[in-house]
């Protein structure tokens, strides 16, 4: 789910950056620093929307490196347990199939598929039913529910599950079961 | 310091076959005897904490075999010192903590929307329509930024950018925002609801299937739910 947040993070400047466009420079690397990353408590940071407030810059002794007190507000993606996520297919294997949705990679184990869609191997492996009528492919859109998440430094991971209700393969707007 | 017994069972005195290790300083639990798998010292630095708060989480035998009994806890009271120290398998010290985690399971999806209420206050839940236009804007503002050769955004902004697109079924979000908002008198939080106009759904048994924490108020918020389906589908766009 995406959220709007205001963080705040001391930044450090060298002197030489010093000058008429400090504050540009300031943005700057705050973008390069923060924007692509992941964390626990906010998961990913998408992107700044704007810079609140800069505070005042402390010299820092023995460096003369200067740290500045960002407050700035954010559009962040974290992926929640529970939460029901549209994604797009990545990978087909026997063990189940990877999707992405954003910056979030999911995998779907085939334990959590239904039953009844069985893994057809070939040069597009898929999951069919036995009819034929849903097949999971690569860039198939599926709606799935996630059962678990994982936060590393650049990226988060999910399982997650097709198996419950209206869960699974989106061919119209409406039918997904 | 307290000891608690995971599950309140007192099993009979302790067939000890596995080997103890009792550490003599209470604050290195990483030093204790087995790596068994590294799977373990995750696991085991979790259960540290615990016992550098003196509970007590020991039932090893019952992970092994799945059942949920408290194992080694009478022992546990009487032979270790202070803050629990028996690390016979680095792994079953670790997954000491897990049982708690599978007995709450059933109400998982209920503590997961709560978990919301975590977050900073600051913090504003958005839909992915909401987060569409926000981002559209800030590609245009970047566009004329990337004149400038030192600016750079990160790859994976495109990629959300086209995640949210994906998911835009209204026309536009503030009259998405400005239905689902009614619903907040009956109780459903901001989670549900971000989650309600992500998903779009078409009927109202499958807003309780993917949300069965509503289901709790059900008698409550039926009839508005049903409602705002229907305002919904007048404002999605035709896609």
């Amino acid at each position: 789910m995406f959220f709007h947040i205001t963080l705040e993070r001391n930044m450090q400047l060298h002197p030489r950056h010093f000058g008429p466009h400090l504050r540009e420079k300031l943005v700057a690397k705050l973008m390069k620093d923060v924007e692509g990353t992941c964390s626990g408590r906010h998961g990913f940071v998408v992107a700044i929307t704007n810079v609140e407030d800069i505070g005042k810059g402390l010299i820092r002794e023995g460096t003369g490196f200067v740290t500045f007190p960002v407050k700035y507000q954010c559009v962040a993606f974290r992926p929640f347990k529970g939460e029901i996520l549209e994604a797009v297919v990545t990978m087909v294997n026997k063990m189940g199939f990877f999707a992405e949705a954003g910056p979030v990679q999911i995998f779907v184990s085939n334990h959590l598929i239904p039953d009844d869609m069985e893994f057809q191997s070939g040069d597009m492996p898929n999951y069919t039913t036995s009819d034929g009528s849903v097949k999971i492919q690569k860039d198939s859109e599926v709606r799935l529910k996630i059962i678990g998440t994982r936060v590393d430094a650049t990226e988060i991971f999910c399982i997650g599950t097709i198996k419950d209700d209206f869960l699974g393969v989106i061919n119209d707007p409406g039918a997904a079961s | 310091m307290g000891r608690k017994s995971l599950k309140g069972k007192d099993s009979a005195p302790v067939n000890k076959t596995r080997h103890i290790q009792v550490d003599s300083s209470d604050s290195e639990y990483e030093g204790f005897v087995d790596e068994r798998s590294p799977a373990s010292a995750k696991a085991s630095g979790k259960a540290s904490s615990d016992l550098k708060s003196g509970k007590k989480k020991v039932s090893f035998e019952s992970l092994k075999t799945g059942r949920k009994t408290s194992f080694e806890t009478p022992a546990a009271k009487g032979d270790w010192g202070k803050g629990g120290k028996d690390f016979n398998a680095g792994k079953a010290g670790g997954k000491g903590s897990l049982p708690q985690a599978t007995a709450v399971k059933p109400r998982l999806t209920e503590i997961e929307l709560k978990l919301e209420l975590e977050l900073p206050k600051n913090a504003r839940l958005l839909m992915d329509c909401e987060a569409a236009e926000i981002l559209q804007e800030i590609e245009e503002h970047k566009t004329i930024l990337s004149e400038d050769p030192k600016v750079k955004f990160p790859e994976s902004f495109n990629k959300v950018l086209q995640y949210t697109k994906f998911g835009g079924h209204y026309i536009n979000s503030q009259s998405a925002r400005k239905v689902l908002e009614t619903l907040k008198i009956n109780g459903v939080n901001d989670g549900e609801i971000c989650m309600i106009g992500n998903i779009c759904p078409e009927t109202v048994e499958e807003v309780y299937a993917l949300l069965p924490s509503l289901k709790a108020n059900k008698h409550k918020n039926e009839g508005p739910i049903r409602e705002v389906l229907a305002s919904l589908a007048k404002v999605k766009s035709s896609k």
